[in-house]
This record gives structure tokens, C-alpha cells and sequence, in this order.
């Protein structure tokens, strides 16, 4: 075959897989405007009145507002972990410095549910203890998430460190500026895109979490996914395409703003 | 990063900058900083594990949840009851297949972005790619929902084009499909960075000497690609095990994998002994499989790079 030909039949190839990715999603988008009562093919006109309906379920309306929350807070924690972790780990020398490098990532490694479970557990033994509440209030739900979160933000915050050369450092030092003024004056500017992705890249992983929050939500405490997950084991309608779709839209312009700053498919 | 060997894909650690010969074994003040992140991992996850691997040592009394023991008979419970053999065995057949469909499919698009000219074609295309891996199981489950549903898209396509309608909906096949779709941004994203770091001279060097493209797929690419099928391979294969949205909401009911499982008996059947030691077997048995698969894998690796 010519050149040109084997690239035509990997464009094709490339076209089919990449719809098979994207377009259940277009599909979603698409029957979320659908004005049929009951979700069915064709349309009979479109609408917006699922949208409506979706913000005025309890369910949905408040898992989003607890999922927003805990993602912010689970970034904060993430970020305050990881940043010095990072930092500790690229310019650090100490023995064992890959242990803990392996031991920060591990949070991606050990199964949603597999953590999710042993977390659920051990916070129900520490209330029989405490005598307090832990599973399904909001402390409980932010330790969960801000261990969903801090492996991605120490990958993507190493990975800028190990690309900025020590030097920037090591003159400002040489210059007579101590520790804290280093970082906040020479490494912080130049590691803030990694920072600014690392922040955006947690907040989406903790948003979508489902695995290991399924274990910790209570009555009235539920993220976005779980009111999701448990709405569809026994109901496919508009009012979830609606909720679906809002998620792709906003999702979608958080990674396309944090492309900008650390090319998505380096995250991986 | 795009080294062939080096792919960060998956939980592989970014190679750190080696420690200067003479600083090796001294302690410098930066330890500190990752003493709390250390900490938290260590209280969040590594002690709720140790003490989940405890309770699977305990005896589960109805009425009295768990009693204080030290047995191994959840674990022989599981080996004993052909129910959870059977769940396991689907676990095992369902990832084994979604990772293979996702190795076919995704290698001939890994291939196209890899050797893509346009850089910015090929930063869209990655992004597209990326995307919707991050849209939430949820969501890409609700999303397969409306297709393959008894009166989804597919079917409703089906009924135009004047053909009988087909049940998928709570089929294994769904299921497939579902993950198949989950995890091919992971297999494409990992493929594309090893071929890259694959010099394209050495695949134009062997089509001058006569190989068709096939031939310098299979002799050249496919043998330096390998570290990256492998760690394709790997991360969709794990994925699917602990798969979690796409068999409860495709599957149905009475479509049974491991991590459903695992959160039935903690979480509703308050099993805790019988559902930690279900979530060991699961971790376990991914785990000496993905680590057989690495070693020969990489022993035939090494003998071709020799």
C-alpha cells in the first residue's frame, strides 16, 4: 500500500474508535432537550424544561452543591500536602525518597472500592470510639477526597519541578534570599501552570469520584454521582441527561482552561 | 517521559533526579516538607487497609455483626462457594476481553496520533481523546444507557432501518461495550507516548530495505512498543477488575463482578469480615496476574533488546 493510503486507513480507523468514545456523550447532550415525556426515539420537539426539572430535585440540586464543596476543599488540602511533598521529593536528598514517592502515588493504585471500604470501616470503629460522627458528614467525605486527589496533584507538581532547573534557585539563595522567599519569589512563579493544573486536574478527579465516596455519603450528604448512580439503577429519563450534561459542560471547561497551563495527556 | 521504556502512564513514579554521589545518605532539611503528605496517606489509607485485612480475619455472627477471631474461613468461604467463583470468574473473563478490545482498537489510534505531522492536530485529537475520560463513570455509564437501552438509540436505529430489535440492555455484551469505551482513553493515551518516543528513522529504514507496513508493524514497532502494551494492557486490566458504575448500571441486577460485590457486603450486608476478605482476594488476584504478565513480558523485552 502507498504511504498515503496506510494513513487514510488509520485516520479511519482513528474516526471510528474516537466516536465510539465521543459520541455516547453527544447522545446524552443530545436527549437531555428532548420534549417526550417518557425518554424515546425520535424527539417530538425539543425543550429546556429538564433542566429546570433537575435543579428543582433535592437530590440532584444538593450533591452538586456537596460535590463543588468538597472537591474546593479536597484541592486545598491536596495542594497543601502535595506542593511540599513535591518540592521535598524533586530537591530533597534523603534515603527512601522513592519509597515515598511510590507511598504518595498509592492512593492511585489501591482500587476506589478496595479504599473506600477500609476507609469506611476504620471510621466507623473511630465514631464507636469517639463517640462523634465521621461516615457521611463532610470531614469524612474531605479525608476521602483529598486522598483522591493528592497523587495527581503531587505527579503533575513534581513533574514541573523536575523540568525547572535548580539553578533559578540556587542564585536567588547564592543572592542572599532565604528558604521561604525562594520559593514564594523564584520557584512558585515558575512552577504555578503545574500548580494551576495540578488544581484544576484534583478538582475534577474528586468530582467524578464515585468508587470510594459511595461508601462515605450519608442521608442528606450525597454527591453529584452517587444521586446519579442511584437515580439510574431505576430511572433513564431527560432529567439525568439534563444533570449529565451540565457535568460535561462544566468538566469540559475546567480541563480545556488547565490544558493551557500542563498538557492533559502528560497527566496520565 | 516518552522514552519506551519509561512510560508514566499508570501509577509509575516519575524518575526523580539522581541524588549527587557525596549528598547520597545525608539528611536535608526538605524531608520535613513531606512528612505531613506521608502521614496523611499513611492514616487515610494504609492503616484503614491494615485494619480491613484484620477484620477479614474475623468471624461474621448475624445479629452480632463481627466477632473477634483469627481464622482464615472467609477466605475459604470464598474458594468454597461457586457464587463467588462465578463472580470472580466473570470479573476475570469481562477485563480479559474489554482489555483486549481495548488494545485492538486503541493501538491503530496511538499509531495515527503518534505519527501525526501537526503538532496541533495532534494536541486536539490527545484532547479529545482525554476528555471524556474525565467525564465521570457515572456519566459515560448514563451516556451508553440511552443507547443501549430496549428503546434506546440503537434499538430505535435498528427499528427504522426495518430490522427486530435487539436486547442489550443487562447483557454481558453492554457491559463490554461500556468498559470497552471507559477504558480506551487510558490504553490510546499510554500507546501514544511509547510510539512516540520510537524513532519513525528506524520504521523508514526498514521499509527501504522492502518490509510492507505489517511486517514493519510486527518486527519493529510492536517489539519497541511492547513496555507500553504491556502498561496499556496493565492499567485497563485493573481498571475493569475494580470496575464499579458500568456493571451495576449495564449489567443490572443480576450481573455480578467483584467490586459491587465488595460494596454490597460491607455496605448493606454490614459482612464486614466476608467483604474485606472479597476485596483482598480481588486485590490480590489482580495483583499476582498484572505482576506474572510484567515478568514475562519483560524477560521476552529484554531478550529482544539484547
Amino acid at each position: 500500500m502507498e504511504p498515503l493510503a496506510i494513513n487514510r486507513v488509520y485516520a479511519a480507523i482513528s474516526a471510528i474508535v474516537l466516536a465510539f468514545v465521543v459520541l455516547p456523550l453527544g447522545a446524552v447532550v443530545w436527549v437531555s432537550f428532548f420534549a417526550n415525556r417518557i425518554l424515546s426515539f425520535p424527539a417530538t420537539g425539543y425543550t429546556f424544561d429538564w433542566y429546570v426539572r433537575a435543579w428543582q430535585m433535592d437530590s440532584f440540586r444538593n450533591g452538586f452543591v456537596t460535590s463543588v464543596e468538597t472537591a474546593l476543599i479536597a484541592v486545598a488540602i491536596s495542594l497543601a500536602l502535595g506542593v511540599p511533598a513535591s518540592l521535598a521529593l524533586v530537591r530533597g536528598r534523603f534515603p527512601g525518597r522513592d519509597a515515598i514517592q511510590t507511598l504518595l502515588l498509592s492512593p492511585m493504585v489501591v482500587p476506589g472500592i478496595v479504599g473506600g471500604a477500609a476507609l469506611f470501616m476504620a471510621f466507623i470503629e473511630l465514631e464507636v470510639l469517639l463517640d462523634v460522627d465521621i461516615s457521611g458528614t463532610l470531614p469524612g467525605l474531605l479525608v476521602a477526597h483529598g486522598l483522591i486527589a493528592l497523587p495527581w496533584t503531587v505527579r503533575l507538581v513534581t513533574a514541573s519541578l523536575v523540568g525547572m532547573s535548580p539553578a533559578y534557585e540556587e542564585a536567588a539563595q547564592s543572592l542572599g534570599a532565604g528558604r521561604l522567599t525562594t520559593f514564594f519569589r523564584v520557584t512558585l512563579p515558575i512552577i504555578k501552570p503545574g500548580i494551576v493544573a495540578a488544581a484544576l486536574f484534583s478538582f475534577v478527579i474528586s468530582f467524578i469520584d464515585l468508587e470510594k465516596s459511595i461508601f462515605l455519603v450519608g442521608p442528606g450528604r450525597t454527591t453529584l454521582q452517587i444521586a446519579l448512580v442511584s437515580y439510574l439503577e431505576w430511572n433513564l429519563d431527560s432529567t439525568v441527561a439534563a444533570v449529565a450534561t451540565v457535568q460535561i459542560l462544566i468538566i469540559g471547561v475546567l480541563l480545556l482552561v488547565s490544558d493551557r497551563y500542563a498538557r492533559l495527556s502528560r497527566a496520565f | 517521559m516518552s522514552s519506551p521504556a519509561g512510560s508514566s502512564t499508570g501509577a509509575a513514579a516519575l524518575p526523580l533526579p539522581a541524588p549527587a554521589a557525596r549528598e547520597g545518605r545525608r539528611l536535608s532539611p526538605t524531608f520535613g516538607l513531606a512528612v505531613p503528605a506521608t502521614l496523611f496517606v499513611v492514616v487515610a489509607l494504609m492503616a484503614p487497609l491494615a485494619l480491613m485485612f484484620r477484620y477479614s480475619l474475623n468471624r461474621f455472627v448475624p445479629g452480632q455483626m463481627m466477632v473477634d477471631a483469627l481464622t482464615l474461613e472467609n477466605y475459604a468461604r470464598f474458594f468454597a462457594d461457586s457464587f463467588y467463583q462465578e463472580v470472580l470468574g466473570t470479573t476475570l473473563w469481562i477485563s480479559a476481553l474489554s482489555t483486549a478490545l481495548c488494545l485492538l482498537a486503541g493501538f491503530p489510534v496511538a499509531y495515527f496520533l503518534a505519527r501525526q505531522a501537526s503538532e496541533k492536530w495532534k494536541g486536539r485529537l490527545l484532547l479529545l481523546v482525554v476528555l471524556p475520560l474525565l467525564m465521570g463513570n457515572a456519566v459515560r455509564t448514563a451516556a451508553w444507557m440511552v443507547i443501549l437501552g430496549d428503546k434506546g438509540l440503537f434499538n430505535a436505529v435498528v427499528e427504522t432501518v426495518g430490522l427486530s430489535p435487539v436486547k442489550l440492555m443487562y447483557t454481558p455484551t453492554a457491559v463490554v461495550i461500556g468498559l470497552v469505551s471507559v477504558l480506551l482513553p487510558f490504553m490510546i493515551v499510554t500507546l501514544q507516548s511509547v510510539i512516540e518516543g520510537i524513532d519513525a528513522n528506524l520504521e523508514a529504514a526498514a521499509q527501504s530495505l522492502g518490509a510492507s507496513h505489517l511486517t514493519v508493524l510486527w518486527r519493529v514497532v510492536l517489539p519497541l512498543a511492547l513496555p507500553g502494551i504491556l502498561a496499556g494492557t496493565m492499567l485497563c486490566f485493573i481498571l475493569s477488575m475494580n470496575a464499579y458504575a458500568t456493571p451495576v448500571l449495564i449489567g443490572g441486577p443480576t450481573f455480578h463482578m467483584m467490586a459491587p460485590t465488595v460494596y454490597q457486603q460491607v455496605a448493606k450486608a454490614m459482612n464486614w469480615p466476608f467483604g474485606a476478605a472479597l476485596a483482598f482476594v480481588l486485590m490480590a488476584v489482580t495483583l499476582v496476574l498484572t505482576t506474572t504478565a510484567n515478568i514475562l513480558v519483560q524477560r521476552r523485552y529484554r531478550r529482544w533488546s539484547e
